[in-house]
């Protein structure tokens, strides 16, 4: 490798580390699902609508509060912070119709979730995808 | 107390306070009934805001308990009658019968709100409507302005009070005090109204050193009209004396010269009834000297023309009185409408004047007239008689023979005596129009008018000598007898004086003593020769 790429490289994964890497929506290839919007990805994170466009009942993974990604996700997605999204959730504690997101500890266990479930859909690294799960929505800064 | 200032004062204030506290409250109700209406639905707006995030996310989720749950809590204010949630084309929650009552009733207001997601701002998801009732809202903001009202009349009422109370201490008590004390003054005794406590130095306390003063210059006054009175009844009982007691008659009279008062002089002097009073039929002084009457008239008239005082002297004839009477009367102005008149009885003083008169021209002893009265009489008769009638006048000389021996032998007083006879007996000869005089001694005259026959002034001059020639009582037994020489004369030229005539009679009586006495002789015609004739015969007289 070219050093004076080498060294852009080294910039831009410093950058992504201090701001956040871009992050990606993921889901089981088996879903049969393409593409999700971003409406679409909030509908099923956020409660209102948790059904993949083919049908199939869509299973949101969250992931820990201590975990970085999450934070960036819900900036990214709907520019909201963690205490206005914990709010959001205690809100409807009482009311029971609508539960949060099934937690996990982290991006990892999230993706290997996605690989063995079509039901699952979950956000990691755009960096940490692989093979075994489809992209559908990239969040990007 | 009706009658009382304080009260009236008091009721005046708290009515007139009451009614502009009534106006105002009610028109500020009326106004802030308004606002508070608006206000009211401002709340609601601010109420739905309230509740707009966690509507966004019960619409965004479409959560039946959630939206119930923000009703219920919308519904807990009861202006808000009913709640509709709208999720999508999904009625979250409805109150029953809200939206029928919405559409069908004007009495409700809608405040609908469009709610959009809590994470995509632009997207809705779903609409929030709340009926508010309007009834219930005005019923709020009167229940809010009658509040208001009802402090403001309050206070307007506490205000008034305290006005009227106000007015009460610095006014109307501090008055009533005054009125109080003037009502009860007595100004001779010396009292003075009190100045209350708190208003020496302001208005009620002028008003009161002001009203002090005024009664002490009144007492002042009555004190002097007080003197003045007592002076005057002393002056009135003093003229009343003079008044009633005086000599004089007093009246007074109008300008139309009725007499209005009189003292008993008056009446005395006038010979009135002594009963006459005011009551009786209004006199007039004309009438009351009823031969004078225009004289009096004139009096009268003449006295308020100029303005000065008038006199003048009445002879009056009081009723059933023989002899007349003489009053001075006179007149004054006083003032525009009235004359004060004085009268006296000036008989005494006008019978004084004739006897004078009387005593210049007549003969002491024998009463007739003297030299001087005859004289008198016959320039006036020859004065104011033509030529023609004094053709008619014969004059006598008329002398005693022997009275000489009378005198000489009996003494003068029988002397005198004789002459009084003669006097009589020659006037019982003469008609009363004729008149008859002593020369002094014995020698007479007579002057007979309207006889111009010699013949008949010798039948008279006979007369005359016939009644001489009586024998005369000379008193002691004694007689007299005396006889008469006559000489007559008429006046036979225009121009001729009596003196002239009386010297021609004279001198006839001179001849008829040289012819031998007692008888009578016709004096000749006033020829030159006859008179020197008769002036010769004088000298040769007893």
């Amino acid at each position: 490798m070219h050093p004076i790429r080498m060294l852009l490289l080294g910039l831009w994964l410093l950058y992504a580390q201090v701001a956040g890497a871009d992050l990606a929506v993921i889901v089981n290839p088996a879903s049969r699902v393409e593409h999700l919007s971003r409406p679409q990805v909030i509908d099923i994170f956020l409660g209102r609508y948790r059904r993949l466009p083919s049908g199939l009942a869509a299973m949101p993974i969250d992931l820990r509060t201590d975990a970085p990604e999450r934070e960036q996700f819900y900036l990214l997605l709907v520019k909201k912070s963690l205490p206005e999204m914990n709010s959001y959730w205690a809100r409807l504690v009482f009311s029971g119709d609508s539960t949060p997101p099934f937690q996990v500890a982290d991006a990892r266990t999230a993706l290997d979730l996605v690989a063995g479930n079509p039901n699952a859909i979950a956000y990691i690294d755009s960096a940490a995808v692989d093979g075994r799960v489809k992209v559908v929505l990239e969040l990007k800064h | 107390m009706p009658d009382s200032i304080v009260a009236r004062t008091t009721l005046a204030i708290l009515a007139l306070s009451l009614l502009l506290g009534a106006i105002f409250a009610l028109a500020i109700s009326i106004r802030v009934q308004k606002n508070e209406e608006d206000r009211l639905y401002v709340r609601l707006q601010e109420l739905l805001s309230t509740v707009e995030s966690t509507a966004r996310v019960t619409c965004y989720l479409s959560d039946r308990t959630l939206a119930k749950e923000i009703a219920l809590g919308l519904l807990s204010n009861r202006a808000v009658a009913g709640i509709r949630i709208v999720a999508g084309d999904t009625t979250l929650y409805e109150t029953p019968g809200a939206v029928r009552a919405a559409t069908g009733d004007s009495g409700m207001r809608v405040i609908s709100r469009r709610i959009n997601s809590p994470f995509v701002p632009t997207e809705r998801v779903g609409e929030i409507t709340l009926y508010a009732s309007q009834a219930e809202m005005r019923a709020q903001a009167r229940r809010y302005g009658w509040n208001m009202a009802v402090v403001l009349g309050l206070q307007v009422a506490f205000v008034a009070a305290g006005v009227a109370l106000v007015v009460f201490m610095l006014i109307t008590r501090p008055i009533r005090s005054i009125s109080n004390d003037l009502h009860r003054l007595e100004v001779r005794s010396g009292m003075r109204l009190r100045v209350p406590r708190t208003n020496r130095s302001d208005e009620i306390g002028r008003l009161v050193a002001d009203v002090n003063a005024l009664i002490c210059g009144l007492t002042t006054l009555l004190d002097r009209e007080h003197e003045l009175r007592i002076e005057h009844q002393v002056q009135e009982r003093k003229m009343k004396l003079i008044f009633d007691k005086a000599e004089t008659g007093i009246f007074v009279l109008d300008s139309n010269g009725i007499v209005q008062s009189w003292n008993p002089a008056f009446v005395r002097i006038l010979g009135l009834d002594e009963r006459m009073t005011v009551a009786a039929a209004p006199q007039r002084l004309c009438d009351l000297l009823a031969p004078h009457e225009r004289h009096i008239g004139d009096l009268i008239q003449r006295c308020l023309t100029t303005g000065q005082p008038c006199d003048t002297d009445l002879e009056i004839t009081r009723r059933g009185a023989l002899r007349s009477e003489w009053i001075e009367l006179s007149i004054n102005p006083i003032g525009p409408e009235g004359l004060q008149g004085v009268i006296n009885d000036i008989t005494e003083r006008k019978w004084m004047e004739v006897s004078a008169r009387r005593l210049a021209s007549h003969d002491a002893l024998t009463g007739l007239l003297n030299r001087q009265g005859v004289e008198n009489s016959l320039a006036e008769l020859f004065g104011r008689s033509t030529a023609a009638r004094l053709s008619q006048v014969a004059l006598l000389q008329i002398d005693l023979d022997y009275f000489k021996e009378v005198n000489d032998t009996y003494g003068h007083e029988a002397g005198d005596r004789v002459l009084c006879q003669v006097a009589r007996s020659l006037e019982s000869s003469v008609r009363l129009s004729d008149f008859v005089g002593r020369y002094g001694g014995d020698e007479f005259v007579a002057v007979l008018v309207g006889v111009h026959d010699p013949a008949k002034a010798q039948q008279i001059a006979n007369n005359m000598i016939a009644a001489i020639g009586q024998p005369i009582d000379i008193g002691a037994g004694n007689c007299a007898h005396v006889s008469a020489s006559i000489g007559i004369a008429f006046p036979s030229e225009p121009g001729e004086t009596p003196d002239a005539v009386m010297r021609r009679a004279d001198a006839a009586m001179y001849e008829a003593k040289r012819m031998g006495r007692s008888r009578a002789c016709l004096a000749s015609l006033p020829a030159s020769s006859q008179s020197n004739r008769v002036a010769t015969v004088e000298g040769s007289s007893t």
